[in-house]
């Protein structure tokens, strides 16, 4: 594998990290050196090159731009990935979506946040139930977790879009509810390859969305998990509303942490198709990769 | 002005039941807030390591802590060569993150060598662990307990403790790391993990000292931390003769510290003591 990683600052470049390696796996021994492949870190420059353009455009924020080429049994896999924060708040787009993700973002830092959080029903906009998902479901079923009771509208696969695992497997679809996800992967050449999340894709069928006079809007989460051995999640919300009377005023970060049969018990309505979520960066056992989120606009009680 | 590190590294490292055996070197340049790193293509030899070692204290932690189960385990065993700007030095390291479950407990323990005392005798606590309960008013914290608090305190120490670095080794900038007390920041000395980080001020070696050195040996013994801590608080597995159970301790005072340390691997290193508190 090759990877280039940049960390750009009101558009000037403050780091830049180069990477290179191979691992070669023989059993239960995995033997690793950072040899280099010619082929994989031009195809980096490449992909660094359209990421540094955007990322030097993006004048009111940090941003941090990684491209990574992977060469597994012959298939290469490329992934083009930024993080993008503004006021202490960030979102992880694509090269083809960064524009569009950083004026949204620019949009939900400027209101000033009064409103302290108190327990009202929560309506998870912008494909941000895929977060809550992620952690309750997702990596739920990463640890062979016991099954609980969702909503029979309620569908969540891992759906991988990408031609072949880290393990040089055959990605396929994997109904998170009912099993782990298929694809190993792992963040760099040093690391052991663990089945991880690719693109996590909620989606309701036939649900009903009845919406509250007064509750909340998620509209960004900083970041979650979930505790395998208390079974509980966590999510911390960053960007949200509180809607009363028609009239919205912007809250403070808050977290929830539930257990998690009570957020499969709390999930009470969903509309719609998926919408993508700008961002999930998965941390687990100290690997960070990048997961695909897509989830429809979802209420929890 | 620039600053050039460059790194020689070999380690051979268990984790999720493989063994991981990683060669790389590389090197970092910082010129003003500028960082670059980047592999080095030139390398120099270094010592082989025991890969097997490591397997053989990994499967021996398996071993004593049945029939709890392990949620994480890595040991590494690894050797450096440093260089900053035309000092040289070499490091070899050897580490044990574990994370043991039993019922709904989770023990954390981290040591700097294979030596498994701590282990064993902590999974021997946790399978006596009883419902929580709230902490003895006097509890003494073992090494390991005291070792994970102490990175927490340099600017929070309760006023009957003197917080002071150890000297020993170089920082990430190749500079000595000298006994100093420890009083507030900046830091003199630099931790730098990777070649691939910049490097941030922080004290190493990590001692608390206190004009008592001799703790009561019949009070509880808090034998291992549930969770990492956070600022005072700490939610430690208590021992208390033949019972253990889980508790929330706040540190509000310190009334003694025994002289004899281990270096643990928390922050950029800590030596912990039994203490009194």
């Amino acid at each position: 594998m090759a990877s280039r990683d940049e960390l750009w600052y009101r558009g000037k470049c403050l780091e830049r990290i180069r990477g290179h390696g191979v691992a070669r796996q023989r059993g239960s021994r995995i033997e690793a050196t950072d040899a280099r492949d010619d082929a994989l870190m031009r195809l980096c420059g490449e992909d660094m090159g359209v990421l540094r353009e955007i990322a030097q455009g993006i004048g009111d924020g940090r941003v941090r731009a990684i491209a990574v080429a992977r060469r597994i049994d012959g298939t290469i896999v490329r992934e083009k990935t930024m993080t993008v924060s503004i006021r202490h708040v960030s979102i992880v787009t694509s090269p083809e979506l960064a524009s569009r993700d950083a004026a949204f973002l620019r949009e939900l830092v400027a209101s000033e946040a009064k409103m302290a959080f108190r327990k009202l029903p929560i309506l998870w906009k912008n494909g941000s139930a895929a977060v809550l998902l992620h952690e309750a479901v997702g990596h739920a079923a990463e640890h062979a977790a016991p099954r609980v009771e969702w909503p029979s509208w309620l569908r969540v696969s891992d759906e991988p879009a990408i031609a072949i695992d880290d393990c040089g497997d055959e990605p396929r679809p994997a109904d998170l509810l009912s099993e782990p996800p298929s694809c190993s992967r792992r963040e760099s050449f040093r690391d052991v390859p663990l089945r991880r999340m690719t693109t996590l894709v909620a989606r309701q069928n036939g649900a009903v969305l009845e919406i509250p006079d007064e509750h909340i809007e998620v509209h960004l989460v900083a970041g979650g998990g979930y505790d395998a051995l208390t079974d509980t999640v966590l999510v911390n919300v960053s960007i949200a509303d509180l809607v009363h009377d028609g009239k919205r005023h912007r809250m403070r970060p808050f977290k929830i942490l539930e257990p998690r049969t009570s957020i499969a018990k709390s999930l009470c309505g969903a509309t719609g198709e998926p919408i993508r979520y700008p961002g999930v960066i998965c941390s687990r056992e100290g690997q960070e990769i990048v997961v695909g989120s897509f989830a429809p606009v979802m209420m929890t009680s | 002005m620039s600053e050039i590190y460059r790194k020689h590294g070999r380690v051979a490292r268990f984790e999720d039941g493989h063994t991981v055996i990683v060669d790389e070197a590389g090197e970092a340049i910082e010129i003003g807030r500028e960082f670059e790193a980047r592999p080095l293509e030139d390398k120099v030899a270094l010592p082989d390591i025991d890969a097997a070692a490591v397997e053989r204290a990994a499967h021996e932690i398996r071993r004593l802590v049945k029939p709890h189960r392990i949620e994480r385990l890595i040991v590494s065993d690894g050797v450096a060569e440093h260089e900053f700007n035309g000092v040289h030095w070499t490091e070899a390291s050897r580490r044990i993150h574990l994370s043991l479950t039993h019922r709904d407990f989770r023990v954390l323990i981290d040591r700097g060598d294979f030596d498994l005392h701590d282990i064993e005798r902590i999974a021997s606590a946790l399978g006596r662990a009883q419902a929580e309960r709230e902490a003895p008013p006097r509890i003494r914290t073992a090494p390991n307990v005291s070792a994970a608090l102490l990175p927490s305190l340099p600017t929070i120490a309760p006023p009957s403790v003197e917080l002071w670095q150890r000297d020993g080794g170089r920082d990430g900038k190749g500079k000595p790391i000298r006994e100093e007390q420890l009083t507030s920041p900046p830091w003199s000395n630099w931790y730098r993990p990777s070649y691939r980080v910049r490097p941030v001020r922080m004290p190493f070696n990590i001692q608390a000292r206190c004009e008592v050195k001799t703790v009561d040996t019949d009070v509880p013994q808090a034998v291992a931390i549930l969770a990492q801590t956070e600022g005072v608080m700490m939610r430690v597995l208590i021992l208390d003769g033949e019972v253990s159970y889980p508790a929330t301790v706040r540190l509000s005072r310190i009334d003694a510290v025994t002289e004899e340390v281990t270096w643990y691997p928390y922050s950029a290193g800590a030596l912990g003591a039994e203490m009194m508190l």
